[in-house]
This record gives C-alpha cells, sequence and structure tokens, in this order.
C-alpha cells in the first residue's frame, strides 16, 4: 500500500546502564497508515515511549539503536536521515506532544511568541503572518477568546488549556504524524475526554495519523484503529482493536484487559459503632499577596465546613478534581495540619485541639498511606526500620524480637516476603513500595486508614492487586478506611459510600450505587460520565 | 497470597544489573569509582594527608635548619658525564667563571663535575617522628647527606620544599578544625532554624544574613591586631580559627536550613509524624541523614576556601605568627619584588596552594555527582 506514513521494522533500543545493558525495545515492528491511529499499550516501562522517541530519534545520548532497526518515514529511511534533516522533520512533518502540559511550555515566553516561533522555524513567513496563524490554530484546538489568551503566559492557563495549546504547537506545520505520549495522564478525569476528543477531531480533519502512547485502556477503545500491547519491551499481540479487547489471545493482554479495577466493596456488616466522625470542618489558609510594605492578606477556605461520620468497617470514599480540598480534610481529620473551626472525634475521644503530644497515643490507632510511594519513603532507611519505627515510638511489642515478628507479619499480610527486612526501598518496583507503606501503617494495628490516592501512582494490573489488599485486610482486621481518590472506577471498587466534593464543599454524598449510577448533580454527572462513559 | 506479585517484582527484560542489596555506601562509592576527576582528588587527598602525617620522614630536610641564603633549587638529571643513571642525580646550582656581559653579573649553572646520586630512604638530619620514634631516614635524599634543596632556600637559608611539607600540616589542621566546626554549628542551627520555622526561624534567619554581610577582610585584620604580639602563637592559632568559623557557619547553615525545609514537607517525614514520632527522632532519623549528603559536598569544597584563605591572610602576616610553619607563611617572605625577581623559587609555596585546592575540590565534585544514588 502506498498509504503508509510509517514502516518500522524490528526497532531494537539498548541502554547502558552502571553495570550492564538493558534491552529496553527489541524487535518492534508497527504499521501507520495515514489518518490511522494506533495505540502502544503497556505498563510502565513496557518500552512504548522509547518506541516513539526512536522514531522521533530523540534519544538520549546512552540509547543504542541495535543494527537491523528500519524506520521508513514515507518510504524514506530514517536511519540515513542527517541530524539537519530529522531537525527539519521534527516539529514539521512529525510532531510529539508529551504528558506533562504544566513543564513543556518555557514560562517565560507568551504563548504566542511560542506558537510563533514554531511557525516561523520551518515556514518562511512574517512575524504578523505567523501571529495571525497562531491566533488561528489556538481557534482550532478550542481555546476560547484566542485574541486574547495569545499575548497570556503559560502559568495563567489552566493544565487542560496547556495541552491544548501544546497540541496547536505540535499541529502548526500539518504534521503526517502526531505522536502522542500519554497526553492526558497529568489531567483531570473530566479534562482528559475533552482533549481526547479534540485530538480525534483534528485527525478526522486533517488526515494526518496519530501514535498514541498509553496505559489507559478505556482510552485506547475509545480512540485507537489498531493496537500494539507490549510488555518488558516486546510486542505481545497486535491487532485492530475490536478483535484485542474482545478476543484477546496473548496471556497478558488478557491479564491487563482483566486489570481493570471491579469487584465492590466488602459486604458491611453495620456496626453502630463510629470511629471517626467530623462536624462543620473548616481548614483556612492565610495568602499573602503584592507589595512589599503593604502586603494585603486573603484567606483561602480550603476546606468550607465539612461533615462525615465513618463507622467501624466501612470505607468511605472522597472524591473530587485535584484542588478540591480532599487532601487538607483527609489530613486534618488526623491532625496532621491544623484546624480552623469544626469538630473532629475519634473513637469517642474529641481530638480537635489536641497537640502532638497528646495526639501520641492515638497515632497508633489511625494511620495513612499516601499517594507516592516514591517520596513516603526515607531512602536512607531499610524496610526493617521503616516498618519498625511506629512500634518502637509507640513502644508496642515487648522486645526487639517481638518486633521483628510484627514487622514479618505485616509485611507478609501486605502480601510481601519477609525475608527483605534489610533491604532498602529503592530496591522495589512502586506497587511493591505502596504494600511496604500499607504494611508500615498496619504494623501498627490501626483501626482507621486514610488512603491517600494509594493507587494513582500505579500501573492497572498493580493497582487491582493493591485494591484486593486493601478489600481482604478490611475483611480481616475490621479496618476503616477514608478513601480519597479521582478515579470513580477504584472507588466504585472499594467503597461502601462516597462524598464528592468541588472547592471545599460537599456537593453531593450517598451510597457508591446511588451517586454513580444516579448522579444528581452536574459535576457528579460530569465527573461519572468520564470515568466511565469512555469505557463503554 | 502468593508474594511473587506478577508485573511488579520480576523482571522480565533481560538485564545484567546485579539485583543483590546494596547499602547507601556502596551505591555511593560505586557512583564515586566512575569520577575520574574525583578519583584523581581522592588520591591527592590522601597523599596529601600523608604528607602532613609523616612530614618528617617526607621531608628531605629540618624545615628550621639554615644553609645558604637564597640557594636556587638544584639540577635534576638522569645524565652523567658517564651517561644516563636509572636513579636522577642532583646537581647544585654554582657561579661560574663568565660573567654576563651585560651586568657583569658572574652566570649561574649546574655543577657538572660532581654530581650527588639521590636515593630513597637516606640518611639525614636525624628526628622524632611524631616526636616519639627517633629516626634519621627521609624519603629522598642525597646518598652522602649532603643538603638537598629541590625547590631552593629562603632568605634564611632554609629548604623550601621540607618548609612547604611541613607547612601543610598546619595549613590542613587549620582547614580541617575549623571545617569541623562550622559543620557541626552550621548543620544544628540550620536544622533547628529550618526545622522549628516560624517567628524563631524569621529571626535567626536576619541574624545569619547580619554574618553573611559582615566585611570579613576588615574584621580579620581588627580582630588578629587585637591579640597583642607576644601572645603564644598557639593562641593566635585558636584566635584565627574562631574568627573563620565564626564567619563561616552561617553560609552552611543557609543551605541546611532550606534542605531541611524542604525535607519536613517529605511524605516520609508526615508518615513519621503520623506514627507519632518526637521532633528529636524526626530531625535524628529523617531529616539529618538525608540531609548529610549535602553537607559532606560543601564540606570537602569548602576546605579549599580556607586554605585560600588562610595563605591569603598568612601572606598579610595575620593568619599565623613564626616559629610555627604554613603556605601562607612562607609567602610572606615573597612580599618584595625585589626579591621575587631575583629568586623567583621563593614562590614555591603557591604550588602546594593550588594542588591541595584542587585536590579537594576534585574530590568535592566527585561526591557531589555520587552522593544522590537514587
Amino acid at each position: 500500500m502506498n498509504d503508509v506514513v510509517i514502516d518500522a521494522r524490528n526497532v531494537g533500543v539498548k541502554f547502558k546502564v552502571l553495570g550492564g545493558v538493558i534491552e529496553a525495545v527489541k524487535d518492534v515492528s508497527f504499521t501507520l497508515h495515514k489518518g490511522q491511529t494506533i495505540a502502544l499499550v503497556g505498563e510502565s516501562g513496557s518500552g512504548k515511549s522509547v518506541t516513539a522517541r526512536a522514531v522521533m530519534r530523540l534519544l538520549s545520548k546512552r540509547a543504542i539503536v541495535t543494527p537491523g532497526t528500519e524506520i521508513l518515514f514515507n518510504g524514506k529511511d530514517l536511519a540515513k536521515a542527517t541530524a539537519t534533516e530529522m531537525r527539519h522533520m521534527r516539529g514539521n512533518a512529525m510532531s510529539m506532544i508529551f504528558q506533562e502540559p504544566m513543564s513543556s511550555l518555557n514560562p517565560v515566553y507568551k504563548i504566542g511568541t511560542q506558537l510563533a516561533e514554531v511557525l516561523r522555524i520551518h515556514n518562511r513567513i512574517s512575524k504578523a503572518d505567523a501571529w495571525q496563524k497562531a491566533i488561528d490554530l489556538l481557534a482550532e484546538v478550542q481555546i476560547p477568546d484566542p485574541e486574547a489568551r495569545i499575548n497570556q503566559y503559560p502559568h495563567q492557563l489552566s493544565g487542560g488549556q496547556r495541552q491544548r495549546v501544546m497540541i496547536a504547537m505540535a499541529l502548526a506545520n500539518k504534521p503526517d504524524v502526531l505522536i502522542a505520549d500519554e497526553p492526558t495522564t497529568a489531567l483531570d478525569v473530566t479534562v482528559q475526554a475533552e482533549i481526547l476528543g479534540l485530538i480525534k477531531a483534528l485527525k478526522d480533519k486533517t488526515g494526518m495519523a496519530v501514535i498514541l502512547i498509553t496505559h489507559d485502556l478505556t482510552v485506547v477503545r475509545q480512540f485507537a484503529d489498531h493496537v500494539y500491547v507490549m510488555q518488558h519491551g516486546v510486542v505481545r499481540e497486535s491487532g485492530p482493536t475490536e478483535q484485542i479487547f474482545s478476543n484477546p489471545q496473548h496471556p497478558y493482554t488478557k491479564r491487563l484487559l482483566g486489570a481493570e479495577p471491579k469487584g465492590q466493596a466488602n459486604a458491611l456488616e453495620v456496626g453502630d459503632e463510629t470511629v471517626l466522625s467530623g462536624k462543620n470542618i473548616r481548614v483556612t489558609y492565610t495568602l499573602r499577596r503584592g507589595g512589599a510594605f503593604r502586603g494585603s492578606y486573603s484567606k483561602l477556605q480550603a476546606v468550607d465546613g465539612l461533615s462525615l461520620d465513618l463507622k467501624r468497617g466501612e470505607t468511605l470514599g472522597l472524591v473530587g478534581e485535584s484542588g478540591s480540598g480532599k487532601t487538607t480534610f483527609g489530613q486534618a481529620l488526623l491532625r496532621l495540619n491544623t484546624l480552623s473551626g469544626g469538630e473532629v472525634t475519634f473513637l469517642g475521644q474529641r481530638i480537635e485541639a489536641f497537640d502532638r503530644a497528646q495526639m501520641k497515643p492515638l497515632r497508633s490507632r489511625m494511620q495513612i498511606v499516601f499517594q507516592d510511594p516514591f517520596a513516603s519513603l526515607n531512602p536512607r532507611m531499610s524496610v526493617r526500620q521503616i516498618i519498625e519505627e511506629g512500634l518502637i515510638v509507640n513502644q508496642i511489642g515487648t522486645g526487639s524480637k517481638d518486633r521483628v515478628a510484627r514487622v514479618e507479619k505485616a509485611l507478609r499480610d501486605a502480601g510481601l516476603p519477609d525475608t527483605i527486612l534489610n533491604r532498602f526501598p529503592h530496591e522495589f518496583s512502586g506497587g511493591q513500595r505502596q504494600r511496604l507503606a500499607i504494611a508500615r501503617a498496619i504494623a501498627m494495628e490501626p483501626e482507621f486508614i486514610l488512603l491517600d490516592e494509594p493507587t494513582s501512582a500505579l500501573d492497572l494490573s498493580v493497582q487491582a492487586q493493591i485494591i484486593d489488599l486493601l478489600r481482604q485486610l478490611q475483611r480481616d482486621r475490621g479496618l476503616s478506611y477514608l478513601f480519597i481518590s479521582h478515579d470513580l472506577k477504584v472507588v466504585r471498587a472499594l467503597c461502601h459510600r462516597v462524598i464528592v466534593m468541588q472547592n471545599g464543599q460537599i456537593v453531593e454524598q450517598g451510597p457508591v450505587a446511588d451517586v454513580l449510577e444516579r448522579p444528581v448533580t452536574d459535576y457528579t454527572k460530569r465527573l461519572v460520565r468520564a470515568a466511565f462513559e469512555i469505557a463503554t | 497470597m502468593s508474594t511473587l506479585h506478577e508485573g511488579e517484582a520480576e523482571d522480565a527484560r533481560t538485564s545484567t544489573v546485579s539485583t543483590l542489596s546494596q547499602s547507601y555506601k556502596a551505591l555511593v562509592w560505586r557512583r564515586f569509582r566512575r569520577s575520574i576527576p574525583g578519583m584523581l582528588g581522592l588520591t591527592m587527598v590522601t597523599l596529601l594527608l600523608l604528607t602532613a602525617i609523616f612530614a618528617e620522614f617526607v621531608a628531605p630536610m629540618n624545615p628550621n635548619e639554615a644553609t645558604a641564603s637564597f640557594a636556587p633549587p638544584d639540577h635534576l638529571s638522569f645524565f652523567t658525564k658517564e651517561g644516563f643513571t636509572l636513579f636522577p642525580v642532583a646537581y647544585s646550582i654554582v657561579e661560574g667563571t663568565a660573567l654576563d656581559p651585560v651586568t657583569y653579573q658572574p652566570l649561574t649553572g649546574p655543577d657538572l663535575d660532581h654530581p650527588r646520586h639521590l636515593t630513597l630512604f637516606a640518611k639525614g638530619a636525624p628526628y622524632h617522628l611524631f616526636g616519639l620514634i627517633p629516626w634519621d631516614r627521609h624519603l629522598i635524599g642525597v646518598a652522602d647527606g649532603s643538603p638537598l634543596h629541590l625547590l631552593g632556600t629562603d632568605k634564611l637559608g632554609r629548604d623550601i620544599l621540607s618548609r612547604g611539607v611541613f607547612g601543610s600540616r598546619l595549613s590542613l589542621m587549620i582547614s580541617l578544625v575549623s571545617i569541623t566546626l562550622i559543620t557541626i554549628i552550621g548543620t544544628l542551627l540550620g536544622i533547628t532554624s529550618g526545622y522549628i520555622g516560624g517567628r524563631f526561624d524569621m529571626w535567626f534567619q536576619r541574624f545569619v544574613e547580619i554574618v553573611l554581610a559582615f566585611p570579613q577582610l576588615p574584621l580579620y585584620l581588627t580582630l588578629t591586631t587585637l591579640i597583642p604580639p607576644t601572645a603564644p602563637s598557639s593562641l593566635f592559632l585558636s584566635f584565627v580559627i574562631l574568627v573563620i568559623v565564626g564567619l563561616g557557619w552561617a553560609q552552611l547553615s543557609r543551605e541546611v536550613r532550606s534542605k531541611t525545609m524542604s525535607m519536613a514537607r517529605i511524605d516520609y517525614v508526615r508518615a513519621a509524624v503520623a506514627v507519632g514520632a518526637s521532633d528529636g527522632r524526626i530531625i535524628t532519623r529523617h531529616i539529618l541523614p538525608n540531609v548529610l549528603s549535602h553537607v559532606i559536598v560543601s564540606v570537602t569544597l569548602g576546605i579549599p576556601a580556607i586554605i585560600l584563605l588562610e595563605s591569603f591572610l598568612g601572606f598579610l602576616g595575620f593568619a599565623v605568627k613564626p616559629p610555627l610553619i604554613s603556605w601562607g607563611l612562607m609567602l610572606q617572605d615573597a612580599q618584595t619584588f625585589s626579591t621575587l625577581g631575583s629568586y623567583p623559587w621563593i614562590l614555591s609555596p603557591v604550588g602546594f596552594v593550588l594542588l591541595a585546592v584542587f585536590s579537594f575540590n576534585a574530590l568535592g565534585d566527585g561526591l557531589r555527582d555520587a552522593v544522590d544514588p537514587y
């Protein structure tokens, strides 16, 4: 066929690392036709980004492209292209958008300047023409009021708008191929759907081909024509999207498809005992703005009069987009930050006015698991030290031997081998680290755990395992969870009740089934649609 | 529950990287070894320290023994009149019979008639190693025991190389003692200020700014001249160290403070608060070990600054008083241009300073790249 845009054969990339060579990509072949969208799917480390970068020849210096790699772009062998030819091609014939819209725009230049620059690098047009074209592009990516926006700086735009600007930049020179590397991962769910819709619309309009790199299967199902499932640098399975989803052949694909969070919360044996309750809680931040001498202060109401009740053995979901105040609220309940009003009752004790010394006897009974397992474990401490710390501090256990036994039990309960006591956090993967963080929490035998987005930094299949683990621990130990998340799929799989937050206030609350099946407010409806409707 | 989770622990990619558990030190060492300047710096710093410790043995002469004033450096050669020798010979520089046609000064040149063979472990001036063990061997010397001046002599006829070797003792001692005190004070105050924060931090940082803004040189000069010239030299020395420390801790405490502040917001510190750990425990177990890597680097990079400061103050005559020997003090001889013009070799202590500064800087650079292996 002569409408093949990219024909990649036997792409292989190796990385030299300390003490050896890692084969990041091995024998990956794919073809991309005009107007087609292919998706490279896989979990982190599967080599999907490296493959795309190999096509753009944007790999780091340490990367070695193995001999035998052949990438034909419009029939031209890219391996033979000079650095100058490649530079002309990038941003012109093929362009790329990245995951992080916060860091891929230069903060000191206006959006218009950056867009016009891209235009003027590859075309001989005047400054005024480029500016006019930049406005047209902004209109094309549906940024409202482009004439005003073009004079703004990146920090004045929201994450979604920035990603739109990135897309405008990528499309500026009407590329034949657009490589979208996790274009929506860093965005809120409601924004995700809009951005993907935009890419699709633009694709249909211009007839370009798209390589979509993602780990999100719902995105793939909605937007891709052809799927390549990658694992450990190898394509495990490829085929038309429908076929892959309806009739997966390779066990890895099956597992990936089966890894969507599913199931539901443990049946609740309703006890009457309230573990934690908060009444009318407010958290206020004071912001100082302007003037060295006459600074004015304004108050930011991060949490504005929230109340909740958590029964023993129950999981309560706290849902909202970033900036809605869910983490602040959760940490206020644990007295990890200061309340400016309201009542917190934990196991019958009023704790909102307790200082750290007064909180100490309660600490072992309320624990927290953080979102980022890479920041929540001290890199200088061994596994044993990390988990044992709470036991030492709270004088749990009868001595060193007893403590080690408790640490080992916590590790086993968290699904880790108990032989790793002397290893360090950096030796573990994200999922294993999150298990370590859970082990640290359950070693203290708490009654309540605050789970602050514990799965959102993890790969899909690992996510499902962590959810299973949390459910099992709840069954075995009668734990109560407050589960903070923006991912409604995970919430559906884990929670009994859910509270939807927006701008520090409760928008909607109720049993999970009710809220997710029959959302009442617009905001909740949007969240639900973004989470489930792309999938179905 | 199975203990190995698919897609988590196992990694089927062909990898030759070892998965053995390695301590922090082993990781740092593994990365440090790859840095060529760093390894060079480490070797040279080690040699420098050994030189300072075994100064009596390394120095070819007694540093206080006077021979001919302003004797030029001996000429080294692998050739004698008989031909090539494996071990070099030294020729003294002597005045010949010929005169310079312009200045009518006698021309000088190596005394080729009297080759003096160098040997290792030569017998020379007797000394007490570490002030205890009597010995008379030197690392290098002339076989017949005659004086060897590889870098010439100063105006009192003392061997410059030997004085340089002995000077390393004091120069390094000043830097190491000062940097140790600076580290302890700077780290403690920095962590305290950063961790407590709030009003205390606010006022304490204003104080730090005053210390940082202080014009250093006038302060050194005033303070050191305050001490009566008759005071014992050890008192003078401790005073110099005190001044260096008094002005030096502020910068480090600033750096440590900002590190601490960012560290205190990291999740693992919050997790420690959540398990009920006390402030003391959080500081010693969580913040200090993670700040320490930064401190170690700024210490190695701080030592050369103090060496330079000492040589500078010594040059002006404010750091160390005779009979102590330091590099700065030796450079005092080079203050007059007329001497410098006729006897350029008295500048050679600069070489020692350069070498020491370079070694510590290279070591610090290598360490900086290695201390954060994660």
